[in-house]
């Protein structure tokens, strides 16, 4: 029996070589195809994406649409302009275009023989179905990038937009990634269900294959107008859940590039001679919510204590040394629009402390702060805060919770304060200014504060045409906020990425948005 | 016959033991809190965006109305729609679950490979030394992390020696499949290892002290057919029931396992649909999980009676 047995274990071994030899072999050869012959470029043409989370959807203007979906959809569609890398608005399906005086008109010229990846050409049609869609569509989280526009009519040369109110940052708008031209036959053909999975747009790729789970791949557009691009035949997105694994995936060569590289792994690719580390410029900042619907922090002096309670300095190292401590509402990324003249608060417990006395508190003033659970930048941001403020005379406690729960949590008004990210979407203050004084919007970012001189003079910024006055009132809003203090910002970041050393052409912009376009791998 | 009609007894008791799994799940995920519009729709959706989403997706109806309509779908065999991808449920399992499945057979061949012959010799050799190192064996087995063990050996053979994929889900082939499958099926198959190595030990170790061996002993049957029929086969009843317990629990997929080797399984669609309240998701893989779990409960019942015709189906 004993023989048999044994046997039997050396046989069923010696079954299972074959595969790992098989893999050998097979693992050794490059993951891309191309560019064989002797004489002619020695470039890849495939480049793989080592993608953190499948996108819900890819359509522009589907529910659920976020940073993960953006990453494809900006390589399939495409709008009238864009944003070059020094913030300057550049034409892209338009070539050129004026706006009435009033700046409520704005009249698009279109660049011609424009075609959809299927070969039929972008009409007025298309134009007017996928403004008012990126306006009207009841599930879009991105409706108010367009809530401005009135109509839209438009030829097959040109688009001619107006608007219901004069709205100063509207070309940057139209620079956003769901103020994209879509196909109207296409839409109507598939289904809007089907829409997000089968998407169809002028973009230097359409989509090849979407093995769910698995990877997502992109193929160039075999019409697209902007001769010599794509310079990479294909894009292919590995799907891969956890950080590490993308990491060991790059090192060994089954992916090219990968991006949002947890600071935490920095150091690892920073010491690998074959990878690229680059960390693009953001408008991502960290703050510290504080609901001012409930104790202790409806009482403004708490929060202004918070002020030197918080350690800014020590917070932004979990950034791995690309982290910058924020005074400002608006990122210092957005040049002008920021308020650089704010005062600077540094770690002082002592002053914390003594403001609190000065309110009338005695004893340590209690506070939790509810985080996502299972994420270690926010058990690791929590627990540093709680160190700092314990020493400042607050006694934190922290709660872990899962996302669902936090979120319904924070929308509710029922936490005390919690940790949020932002990044913008568009150059320009009036996003993140929104969405923290305006109130009916997400309650003055979940903070539950009402300002109405402070909302009416965003209203105002909004409007104001005279730029000059403009970054006035918006410096002056984020001193607002600043006194408030209800939203206290902590530090800045870059976008990390790293990358294969023969991969080149990969740029980010501010807002975390790519183009794959002149992406080029050497072989 | 006998077997057939315990057969039938037993598939019929799985229906309300489904309907009521089906009612539990059904308002547990439902009152655990939580919105799946926001999930979906982000931080930045507006109330009328998560109106709009509820309307169409039916979340606005009364509770008892959603489990009729979703109890309707499934007796007309639809599992739903994802709320979350706007893809037909049925769909995003089969894409997951033959991945699962395949893992769990590469795992269970693993287990029952290395754990048949080490347990067995251990069992044999009680306290001697190579008792004594397949223990400590199947301890080091137990006590290290499968997260750790999985980035353990894709540094390894991924990384280092480039022997084998660095994680991922090649589907292109079977040979590719398997490529894809070897390291996890390893990570995931160390503790059952273990569990069975044990098990089969002590199994044999009791069994070899029992009466009915000596006697077998006595009446000159030879000592390997005393080995093979009375100690080896009586020892399997123990060890099939702990393998089909745990065969069943890996068909739930490993969320852990999964995600560090970047596989397209069940048991991180499982846990993404919780953490994203994607109800029918959940309600359906919840419901597939209890079938499954009962069949094979069912079909081990059975093979005891081909391992020991004491066993009987009467009631």
């Amino acid at each position: 029996m004993k023989k048999t047995l044994l046997a039997l274990a050396a046989v069923s071994l010696f079954a299972l070589l074959p595969v790992v030899a098989g893999g050998a072999s097979e693992s050794s050869a490059p993951v891309s195809q191309g560019g064989t012959a002797a004489t002619a470029p020695k470039y890849a043409d495939q480049i793989v994406v080592g993608k953190l989370s499948e996108p819900l959807t890819l359509d522009p203007n589907g529910a659920g649409v976020g940073g993960s979906e953006v990453g494809v959809t900006q390589q399939v569609y495409e709008g009238l302009v864009t944003v070059g890398p020094d913030g300057n608005i550049l034409p892209l399906l338009a070539t050129d275009w004026t706006i009435s005086p009033d700046g409520m008109t704005y009249t698009f010229n279109l660049r011609p023989g424009v075609k959809f990846s299927d070969g039929t050409p972008v009409t007025g049609d298309d134009w007017v179905w996928s403004l008012y869609r990126a306006r009207d569509y009841e599930e879009s989280s991105y409706r108010f990038i367009a809530e401005m526009i009135d109509t839209v009519e438009a030829t097959d040369s040109q688009v001619v937009i107006t608007l219901k109110k004069p709205a100063a940052p509207f070309l940057y708008d139209l620079a956003n990634f769901n103020m994209v031209v879509g196909s109207k036959k296409h839409w109507e053909a598939v289904g809007d269900a089907e829409f997000g999975n089968q998407p169809l747009g002028t973009g230097p790729y359409m989509l090849e294959s979407w093995n769910r789970g698995e990877s997502l791949t992109l193929v160039a557009n075999p019409f697209y107008w902007d001769a010599g691009y794509p310079k990479t035949k294909r894009i292919r997105y590995n799907l891969i859940s956890d950080d590490n694994t993308r990491l060991m995936q790059l090192q060994s060569g089954q992916v090219d590039v990968i991006n949002d590289v947890p600071y935490s792994l920095l150091p690892m690719i920073r010491n690998n001679k074959n990878l690229n580390l680059d960390v693009f410029e953001s408008t991502q900042i960290r703050y510290l919510i504080l609901n001012t619907t409930l104790e202790p922090f409806n009482d403004p002096a708490v929060r202004r204590a918070m002020y030197y309670a918080l350690n800014k300095e020590e917070l932004s190292t979990l950034a791995g040394g690309f982290g910058k401590p924020v005074v400002a509402l608006v990122s210092p990324t957005e040049g002008k629009w920021c308020n650089l003249d704010l005062p600077v608060t540094t770690y002082n417990p002592e002053k914390s402390k003594q403001m609190l006395k000065d309110a009338g508190y005695t004893e340590p003033v209690k506070f939790t702060i509810s985080v996502s659970a299972g994420s270690t930048f926010y058990e690791q941001a929590a627990t540093l805060i709680k160190s700092e403020v314990d020493k400042a005379g607050f006694d934190c406690t922290i709660e872990l919770m899962e996302r669902a729960s936090l979120s319904a949590k924070y929308r509710g008004l029922q936490h005390q304060c919690t940790l949020l990210m932002w990044i913008d979407d568009i150059q320009d203050p009036s996003e993140v200014t929104g969405w923290t004084v305006d109130y009916d919007q997400c309650k003055a970012w979940y903070t539950g504060l009402v300002d109405q001189p402070l909302e009416d003079l965003n209203a105002t910024a909004f409007k104001e045409l005279d730029e000059t006055k403009r970054i006035q009132m918006y410096h002056e809003i984020q001193q607002r906020v600043y006194d408030n203090a209800n939203v206290i910002p902590l530090y800045s970041n870059g976008f990390a990425w790293a990358e294969n050393k023969k991969v080149s052409g990969v740029s980010v912009n501010m807002f975390g948005v790519y183009e794959c376009k002149s992406w080029v791998k050497e072989l | 016959m006998e077997r057939l009609n315990y057969c039938v007894r037993r598939v019929l008791q799985i229906i309300p033991v489904l309907f009521i799994i089906s009612v539990v799940i059904f308002f547990l995920m439902r009152f655990i809190g939580g919105d799946p519009a926001v999930m979906v729709l982000g931080d930045k959706a507006t109330s009328e965006a998560i109106a709009a989403f509820h309307q169409r997706a039916g979340l606005d109806d009364p509770l008892p109305i959603q489990y009729v309509r979703y109890m309707r779908d499934i007796l007309h065999g639809n599992l739903g729609t994802s709320l979350s991808v706007r893809r037909p449920v049925a769909e995003l399992i089969a894409i997951r679950f033959p991945v699962t499945v395949k893992l769990t057979i590469l795992s269970a061949i693993l287990s029952i490979l290395i754990s048949l012959p080490l347990g067995y010799l251990a069992g044999k050799y009680k306290d001697r030394p190579a008792d004594q190192g397949i223990r400590a064996l199947a301890l080091v087995f137990i006590a290290m992390p499968s997260f750790w063990v999985g980035l353990l050996l894709m540094m390894l053979f991924g990384v280092k020696l480039g022997w084998l994929p660095a994680g991922g889900w090649d589907s292109t082939n079977f040979w590719t499949q398997c490529r894809s499958l070897l390291l996890p099926a390893l990570t995931h198959s160390l503790s059952l290892i273990a569990l069975l190595m044990r098990d089969l030990r002590n199994s044999v170790v009791d069994i070899s002290r029992m009466d009915y061996v000596d006697f077998a002993r006595s009446k000159g049957i030879p000592e390997g057919e005393v080995k093979s029929r009375h100690i080896f086969r009586n020892a399997l009843i123990s060890y099939v029931t702990l393998l089909s317990i745990r065969i069943a629990y890996m068909l739930g997929g490993s969320v852990i396992t999964e995600s560090v080797f970047a596989l397209p399984g069940i048991g991180k669609l499982m846990i993404d649909s919780i953490f994203g309240r994607d109800y029918a998701v959940v309600q359906s893989l919840v419901l597939i999980f209890a079938a499954m779990v009962m069949v094979i409960n069912l079909l081990t019942d059975i093979l005891y009676s081909f391992l020991d015709p004491r066993v009987s189906y009467h009631e």
